[in-house]
């Protein structure tokens, strides 16, 4: 066929349908109307033919027919008057004796979507329910929830809703499954159909009967019963435990989701359900379909959240193949690392080494990263692996290292002295930012034993210039800062070079600012400096949460076998791999907030500080203090040891304020007596005698919204009170 | 589940057909789809999710095909997908290929399936043996006022029509097993199992009702019966005729069968496989000079059998050239485009071993780029055996008029995804 514009086209099929010799003609006649529907699929605009389509939709031939159908389905809603003419045909067609004719017909009326025909619409779809053919019965009843989606705001007839009720024991199981379809959209408003026992026991009497759709229609909808008696509950659960290892795992999941939504108060129950589905979601882990595989390793993750050694004897089942998606890899190798035990960790990590060298950048990282994840537990074996991997001197490899590196030291001190000796050279392969900001942070922490530090900071100061990335030029200014600390002979000159640089030359504000800053606070005398500059190393105690304890089935059965788990985690190594290394700063701005308030203004975000009585915080255990907080959807983010002093949580949450929402960080701090006579200095408490028993709450929000905060630490105080007092 | 609207794209994005069931996302929104699945590839973070705004695409690709899903809720992913596969099902048995060209060329039947298969977001008739029954690509060809009705749309049993006429009745029962081996580069087996399905072939006349029995060496998991030395079946699927009432009391398969193929049972065991075929290899490289490679396989299975077709696939260097071979049996060829070399084995009788080697040169420039490690793959073929050791002991055929008819069993074993790691 010769190129023709649109217009050229919609004049040339137009001119076949009009032409009578053509129309008389039903070979003819069907293949123009098969022109017609090709020209629209390729994405024509031929809504000018709506007439000539509507004549051509009055014949015996069901292909035609359906093919006419299509076309006018898509252009009806820009011709609601010519559509009315189509009402005629449809509704004679719903009389036919050929119930595939009546089925076609009910079904296009309403797909029409035009709320000006649904009064003509009502009176077939009546008859339909109570067709004899069970096909027109199935388009009827799906009819009427159409019906109702187009017109929202009016009610359909209560006879209808009782009708379909009544349907709901229809001989077809489609028209039985299509009934709670259409209730349950058409009663939306009252929070869906009505599930009582009678219903509720009819429709697991015939979940047999059902395709792999109508069960999982069945199993969604029976989550809102709720059984009379525990017995009952019981008998439930054990006709549905065939259905629990389903070899189709759609099936599979929705049992699951229902038997966890049915006994929230019987975990043993519920953590055997989870037992049993253990062979059918591995066998979904080796499906053949790369999504289904997805989707079960994805909440496999969700299940290892409270059973994490519900997976632990199958962790080859989790070994990637060479051929799969990143996707899949990258979420194998999230559940590598939660399955790791002293039996199997030789195997797991010269498995994983094996995927660091991928082609794939993004799963080198990711395994790297998994590396180092494991690293907190077996550190000797990771850091043997990770600087072996030096070695090759890949780009992107180096850098997914010295950022792992940078994790790990962070949480393992222990780790330092390898970590030190390593990093000699590495500055030669790094290229990209991250790597880079990684790298001098790990300078600024450790300096004064990597032998070549200063030589290495010459060359990053040479080159400043030149540099892009303000991170990395603030990151540098941190570590020249601190390295001029511990080796101030070797670093004085390259210092002022770049506190000149970037306080005269620079552009970006936040640099020039934090040089700035730097600046000033050499002034205040080096013992000031280093008082500022001598944040912490590490944060050991973080390794709380690596074991972090198991969560209750509770905090995420709502969202199994939805989307929600395979948006969730997708960028967890991600954010562990490349994070930029806040710990640093965020130490450092508490710190200077308290004594260079003339030059950190920006930096000092602090909106409220006060001090509960809380006797019992800190002597609580980290779990029962974070599943306390977890109730009243607080996350806790890291703690200190119980009974260390100065003993520390650190906290958020996402506000709902007037939908937009807004992050609250918070801090407890609990001095502990010793300390006592430093609080009280820069602040003015109550009377001394209560120190010991209060936590001073320290809360941050930008931008800062008063009322949201008091609402917040109002939660906290109640929370905090709450907490069972057990001195272990 | 619900899914407001089924697109087929080609590879460049642009719409072959499309159906919109719930009309509450904007159809334009698919022309979002590529941009943003280019992007999230090129993040690095592509899933078979993607999002934007409120709306969801879920994906899958088959040959030269996306199939999306738009939908503006929370829906469940697994039945989505399922569905969606469900479709390439479907398409795939009207027109044996499912790609651009057989879209384009059956647009019609596409549209009418698109039709049946779903209904404002809800699968309705999804069963390829009765969609047959009422669409047909003959539907082309004019038949006015002679559309009948499908009889399994009221029939008792809606997978077999009645009054099917056969002259000779037969039945040929496929026992097919697939080996799936990942091999350590030291040798050690980290994973295998074998997925296995009974596949029918049924040319019988009329309502025939048919018994199979198997040996007693396989037990299904289902029963939960002892673990003795039997063979322990896990995720036994059944197709939809099996009464699986009787067979959970006595374990008899007892079914009426689709007429034609159609597939009777699958299962997965589940069980340490000695790989049948051994791969040994040794791959030196010598940097800016030559690759040795040596491989010797070895078929570790019962002397009377045979194993047919094998094909060793080795690894070589994208940058390799000159090749040379010597193989004590079979032939090698070096496939540049796949950076492999082939070496096929006609017949391979068990317990024997063979043995080839392969030199290449290296350009003295090196290539910098970071090459995967790619695993040696194995595929094969090896009739009348099953590495189970399931049988069919019987298959009893009962039906009103009486007539004989002939059970044929076939066994094959072959390999699937059937990896050894290398050491370079």
């Amino acid at each position: 066929m010769p190129y023709l514009g649109s217009e050229d086209t919609v004049r040339e099929l137009r001119r076949h349908l009009s032409n009578p010799n053509v129309q008389s003609d039903p070979l003819r006649y069907r293949s123009s109307i098969l022109k017609v529907i090709r020209a629209m699929s390729q994405g024509v605009d031929v809504a000018g033919l709506f007439s000539e389509m509507v004549k051509a939709c009055a014949t015996v031939d069901i292909v035609q027919k359906k093919l006419v159908y299509v076309f006018l389905c898509s252009y009806a809603t820009l011709n609601p008057e010519l559509s009315l003419l189509v009402i005629n045909t449809l509704r004679k067609d719903c009389q036919d004796p050929n119930p595939m004719v009546r089925s076609l017909a009910l079904r296009n009326m309403v797909n029409l979507r035009l709320p000006s025909l649904a009064e003509y619409v009502e009176q077939p779809l009546s008859a339909g329910l109570r067709d004899r053919a069970a096909c027109v019965r199935r388009v009827a009843v799906l009819g009427w929830a159409k019906l109702h989606n187009l017109q929202p705001a009016s009610e359909i007839d209560a006879a209808v809703v009782n009708e379909l009720y009544g349907l709901l024991r229809d001989p077809d199981p489609v028209v039985m499954v299509n009934c709670l379809r259409a209730l349950e959209e058409i009663l939306k408003e009252e929070g869906g159909m009505a599930i009582n026992k009678p219903i509720t026991h009819h429709l697991l009497n015939r979940l047999g009967q059902l395709d792999v759709w109508g069960q999982c229609e069945v199993l969604r909808v029976l989550q809102r019963y709720r059984p009379q008696s525990e017995s009952e509950l019981f008998d439930i659960l054990s006709l549905l435990d065939a259905s629990l290892v389903s070899p189709h795992p759609p099936v599979m999941a929705a049992t699951l989701s229902l038997f966890l939504v049915l006994c929230p108060d019987l975990p043993a129950v519920s953590f055997a359900a989870l037992e049993r589905v253990r062979g059918p979601l591995l066998a979904a882990c080796g499906s053949a379909s790369r999504e289904t595989r997805f989707t079960a390793l994805c909440h496999i993750q969700l299940l290892l959240r409270s059973l994490p050694g519900l997976m632990g004897a199958h962790y080859k089942r989790f070994f990637c193949g060479y051929a799969e998606p990143a996707y899949i890899k990258q979420r194998k190798m999230q559940v590598l690392v939660e399955l790791v035990n002293d039996d199997n960790v030789a195997m797991l990590l010269d498995e994983l080494r094996g995927y660091c060298t991928d082609v794939n950048a993004d799963t080198a990282q990711a395994a790297i990263s998994a590396i180092g994840r494991i690293g907190r537990s077996y550190s000797d074996q990771c850091l043997q692996i990770l600087t072996g991997l030096l070695g090759l001197q890949q780009e992107h490899i180096t850098s997914a290292v010295v950022q792992t590196m940078r994790d790990l030291v962070w949480v393992c001190p222990q780790c330092s002295d390898t970590v030190c000796s390593a990093l000699e050279g590495c500055e030669e392969t790094l290229q990209d930012s991250q790597g880079r900001q990684a790298l001098l942070w790990l300078l600024a922490v450790h300096g004064e034993r990597v032998r070549s530090a200063p030589y290495t900071l010459e060359g990053f100061i040479d080159g400043v210039r030149g540099e892009a990335s303000p991170g990395v030029k603030m990151e540098l200014l941190t570590t020249t800062m601190r390295l001029f600390v511990c080796r101030p002979a070797e670093t004085q000159d390259m210092l002022g070079r770049l506190l000149h640089h970037c306080i005269e030359e620079e552009t970006d504000m936040c640099v020039r600012d934090q040089a700035l800053l730097y600046y000033r606070l050499l002034r205040c005398g080096m013992e000031e400096t280093r008082r500022v500059l001598g944040g912490r190393r590490s944060e050991p105690s973080l390794g709380v949460l690596i074991g972090r304890p198991a969560e209750p089935i509770s905090q995420w059965a709502s969202s199994f076998n939805t989307l929600e788990p395979l948006k969730q985690g997708a960028g967890e190594t991600e954010t562990t791999g490349r994070a930029s290394p806040q710990h640093v700063t965020f130490d450092l701005d508490s710190d200077l907030s308290d004594t260079l308030n003339s030059g950190a203004e920006e930096l000092d975000y602090v909106c409220l500080e006060e001090r509960i009585r809380c006797p019992a915080v800190p002597h609580c255990s980290p779990q029962s203090l974070q599943a306390a907080m977890q109730l009243v959807n607080i996350q806790t983010l890291a703690f200190t040891a119980a009974h260390a002093s100065p003993w520390r949580v650190y906290l958020y949450t996402h506000a709902q304020q007037a939908a937009r929402s807004a992050l609250i960080l918070g801090q407890l701090l609990y001095a502990g007596e010793d300390e006592d006579e430093d609080e009280a200095g820069l602040s003015e408490g109550p009377s001394p005698r209560g120190r010991e028993e209060e936590v001073k709450v320290t809360l941050k929000q930008r931008p800062r919204d008063e009322k949201a905060l008091q609402g917040f630490l109002s939660i906290l105080t109640a929370v905090l009170h709450t907490l069972p007092f057990n001195t272990h | 589940m619900s899914s407001s609207a089924i697109f087929v794209l080609d590879l460049e994005g642009e719409v072959l057909i499309c159906r919109n069931y719930k009309g509450d996302v904007d159809m334009a929104e698919i022309d979002r789809f590529l941009p943003l699945l280019m992007q999230h590839e090129e993040e690095g973070l592509l899933c078979p999710v993607l999002s934007h705004g409120k709306v969801h695409f879920m994906w899958i690709k088959h040959s030269n095909l996306y199939l999306v899903s738009t939908t503006n809720k929370n829906s469940n992913a697994s039945l989505v997908y399922s569905f969606l596969y469900k479709i390439v099902e479907v398409f795939t048995e009207y027109f044996k290929e499912l790609e651009e060209e057989s879209i384009q060329d059956n647009f019609v039947v596409v549209y009418e399936l698109l039709d049946e298969l779903m209904d404002f977001g809800f699968p309705q008739t999804t069963d390829s043996k009765i969609l047959q029954e009422y669409i047909t690509q003959e539907g082309a060809k004019l038949e006015v006022g002679k559309s009948k009705v499908p009889t399994t749309v009221t029939n008792a049993v809606s997978w077999r029509s009645e009054g099917i006429k056969y002259k000779k009745n037969e039945v040929f029962i496929d026992v097919i097993e697939s080996i799936n081996v990942l091999v350590n580069a030291n040798g050690s087996v980290m994973s295998s199992d074998i997925v296995g399905s009974i596949k029918l072939k049924t040319m019988l006349s009329g309502m025939p009702e048919l018994r199979l029995g198997l040996n007693d060496r396989v037990l299904f998991g289902l029963t939960g019966r002892d673990k003795g030395k039997t063979v322990v079946m896990e995720d036994v699927k059944f197709h939809q005729c099996v009464r699986l009432s009787r067979f959970d009391s006595d374990r008899t398969i007892s079914f009426i069968p689709p007429d034609g193929e159609s597939e009777l049972m699958s299962y997965r065991i589940n069980t340490h496989v000695k790989p049948l075929i051994w791969i040994e290899s040794v791959i030196e490289k010598f940097s800016h000079s030559r690759v040795e490679i040596m491989v010797k396989a070895k078929g570790q299975f019962k002397k009377q059998s045979v194993a047919n077709n094998v094909e060793v696939r080795v690894p070589v260097p994208s940058d390799a050239d000159s090749p040379k071979f010597k193989t004590s049996t079979g032939q090698a060829k070096y496939v540049p485009e796949k950076n492999m070399v082939v070496w096929t084995i006609k017949s391979f009788p068990g317990g024997k071993e063979f043995l080839m080697r392969a030199h290449f040169g290296l350009p003295s420039v090196e290539n910098n780029e970071l090459e995967g490690k790619p695993p040696v793959t194995v595929k094969f073929e090896i009739p009348y055996f099953t590495v189970s050791g399931i049988q069919v002991r019987y298959m009893k055929i009962i039906e009103k008029s009486g007539y004989q008819a002939l059970p044929w069993v076939r066994y094959i074993t072959q390999s699937g995804d059937y990896q050894l790691r290398t050491n370079v």
